[in-house]
């Protein structure tokens, strides 16, 4: 990333092409509406900072218009620019707390270890252990 | 100019899962050890999987791909490989980044020659490795439930077995239906408080590092006491070459510090622990007129054989939720219902099969968009986007399914021409086909995969290709065996063509099996280690 940051330019040409990639649907907000362009993004890039030379690199030669056919293109002939903005957008989109609770995910949090569900699996492992054959001898 | 230290009893090269026993047992029983290692230390500071950024973290800092991590002790790997492998560099070794799962090898395995008439039988077998096996297990904390059938008897597990949770539940049910092999997994992840590690809190971020320290790396459960013992762990320490006396006796090591200075550590004994890749290339680096074609290398085999354990998934997607992102990452459940040869397959050997979580939504939907990647732009983007997280994340489980990739002269590791790493000494190449005998056995472990899912009630399947990085499974390159212009190191690990040379990382394995290797590994360098310290009194030590 450069010392500066993606540029207001940049954001804004992230913001119409996250928005081809991730649009509104299904009860879920388009990726520019959570701000993937915005502090979602600096966090994207603070996280994996390799993503921002050729991110930026990218955005500077997006076309004015025709963006859907710009993203086409890229899926279809350029994987690895296509693999620098989807990871971008669908990792910072991911970031966003109404995205999260909108999908029911708190996040990689900690759990304590519960076994008191699951004693009924152990009359399955009986009958792994009765149909079994043993294992193979050898020499 | 080159400095020198004075010389100790033994020097490792590698501080990872077998380094790591081999300094704690040698120095245990009063040896001066000293061990080399060109990563550094890491711990909970550098993690970031306590963070919302987590799932970020695969991208780059915490890739298991070296080529992408690029850290500063990372070596190139290159070459046009099928399967490329990944490794961490570092204290800890690949135990930094494992899912931790604790899987001995099959019986069978250590006689594939004389069971299935291909490659060869190991020069020990499975009972060699029984008390090992034990001993390492419980070093590592592992939880596990005993008395798999499909294995011979182990001693008990130090912890009982990591709850299976709804992923294993469902699967488990499906081969229930099936009839088919299955059992809860065993991991050197701690179900409860033992030893240094800490219970598991099922965070889920076990590749990424656990920020609870439940998992079990040598960082925690063998570096303390080695260096409460006495041993010498020299980080930063990128090793160049074994350098020979007059004689043919290994006189230690030459290595690279992090000034860039090089320097020679003598020692009475030189063990390598680099990984099947490193080891490999060091002994090529460490060529000379008396080896022309690479250190101990008389047999043509250093490098060669090289086994990966190539690998496909299957996700399974079920109506209930599964809450599937939560951990550990280890295995909930595994089958060994297809890794014994059966006549009436197209292919010989088989597959281990094992439960796993699915990620938080941004790997689920990776995974899904990788499965589906043929599709039209319209199906995975657009509106269409959150369809795939609606439908997988939370929803989804995956059965891993890990081949035994049968040894091949030609799966080689050799030195890159062109490429070197930071400190100009050549990159390893990497050439490696997968054969037509695993992929026909992936296809059609992929297809009852497929069927289990089913049977556990999944809504939706979808599967993926071999993947084109391994999954830090690297073996064969220096194989063990009785013969030596057949193997490169002897039954005690020792190279047939230098006397005070060991080699006990998993380039020694003649066969690969299908099982995660670490509790191989591990076993079978303290094994090796118990019998230097019973032989030390007739060692052959450099003049």
């Amino acid at each position: 990333m450069s010392d500066s940051g993606p540029t207001p330019d940049q954001r804004l040409t992230l913001a119409r092409l996250a928005d081809v990639l991730v649009a509104e649907g299904l009860g879920m907000p388009a990726a520019s509406a959570v701000g993937v362009a915005d502090g979602l993004l600096d966090r994207c890039l603070d996280a994996a900072p390799a993503l921002a030379e050729p991110l930026l690199a990218l955005l500077d030669e997006v076309p004015a218009d025709d963006l859907d056919a710009f993203v086409r293109g890229l899926a279809a002939r350029r994987p690895d620019d296509f693999a620098i903005l989807t990871t971008t957008v669908v990792g910072a989109y991911y970031l966003s707390a109404e995205v999260r609770e909108l999908i029911g995910y708190p996040g990689q949090q900690p759990s304590p270890l519960s076994a008191a569900a699951e004693p009924e699996y152990f009359e399955m492992l009986e009958r792994v252990y009765d149909r079994h054959p043993g294992y193979r001898e050898c020499p | 100019m080159m400095t020198q230290r004075r010389q100790s009893d033994a020097l490792i090269v590698g501080a990872g899962a077998s380094g790591a026993v081999a300094a704690a047992r040698l120095a245990a029983a009063g040896f001066e050890v000293v061990c080399l290692e060109q990563g550094d230390w890491t711990g909970p500071a550098d993690y970031m999987s306590d963070r919302p950024e987590a799932e970020l973290a695969w991208v780059e800092r915490w890739s298991p791909d070296p080529n992408v991590r690029r850290g500063p002790a990372d070596y190139p790997l290159t070459g046009e490989a099928d399967v490329r492998p990944v490794m961490y560099n570092g204290v800890g070794g690949g135990l930094v980044q494992w899912a931790a799962m604790w899987q001995p090898l099959l019986a069978s395995d250590f006689r594939v020659r004389t069971l299935d008439g291909v490659s060869d039988d190991w020069p020990i077998g499975w009972s060699d490795l029984a008390a090992p096996y034990g001993r390492v297990a419980r070093e590592m904390s592992v939880s596990g439930l005993g008395g798999d059938p499909a294995l011979p008897e182990l001693d008990p597990y130090p912890n009982p077995p990591i709850p299976i949770g709804r992923i294993g539940l469902a699967a488990a049910r499906g081969m229930d239906r099936l009839g088919w092999h299955w059992w809860p997994g065993a991991n050197a992840i701690a179900s409860r408080r033992h030893r240094s590690l800490q219970a598991c809190q099922r965070r889920g971020t076990c590749m990424l590092g656990c920020p609870e320290n439940a998992k079990a790396t040598p960082s925690l459960t063998h570096w303390p006491a080695a260096l409460a013992a006495g041993a010498q762990l020299v980080t930063g320490a990128r090793v160049a070459q074994i350098p020979l006396d007059e004689r043919g006796r290994a006189r230690g090591a030459v290595y690279v510090d992090r000034d860039g200075v090089e320097r020679l550590e003598p020692a009475q004994v030189v063990i390598l622990a680099a990984n099947a890749v490193g080891t490999a290339r060091l002994l090529l680096l460490s060529a000379s007129p008396r080896f022309p074609d690479g250190l101990a290398n008389s047999s043509g085999l250093v490098g060669r054989r090289l086994m990966q354990h190539p690998y496909r998934t299957v996700a399974a997607v079920c109506e209930d939720p599964l809450d599937s992102w939560q951990g550990p990452w280890g295995q909930s459940i595994y089958s060994l219902e297809f890794a014994e040869t059966h006549p009436d397959r197209d292919f010989v050997r088989g597959a281990k099969w094992m439960v796993m979580p699915h990620g938080g939504p941004m790997f689920a939907v990776a995974e899904y968009q990788e499965a589906h990647r043929h599709e039209d732009f319209e199906t995975l983007w657009g509106p269409s986007f959150h369809r795939a997280a609606a439908e997988v994340f939370g929803h989804a489980f995956t059965w891993g399914i890990q081949a035994e990739d049968l040894p091949e002269d030609h799966n080689r590791v050799v030195l890159d021409p062109a490429v070197c790493d930071s400190s100009g000494l050549p990159a390893a190449q990497i050439e490696y086909t997968v054969s037509d005998n695993t992929r026909r056995m992936l296809d059609f472990n992929v297809a009852r995969a497929v069927e289990a899912a089913e049977a556990a009630g999944a809504v939706s399947t979808y599967v993926r290709d071999i993947w084109p990085t391994g999954i830090g499974h690297v073996l064969g390159t220096t194989r063990m065996g009785d013969d030596p212009q057949g193997s490169v190191v002897d039954r005690w690990c020792r190279a047939h063509d230098v006397a005070n040379l060991y080699m006990i990382d998993g380039g020694v394995f003649v066969t690969g099996g299908s099982a995660n290797p670490t509790a191989t590994i591990m076993a079978n360098a303290r094994r090796v280690v118990d019998h230097m310290i019973e032989a030390r009194a007739s060692q052959e030590v450099p003049a």
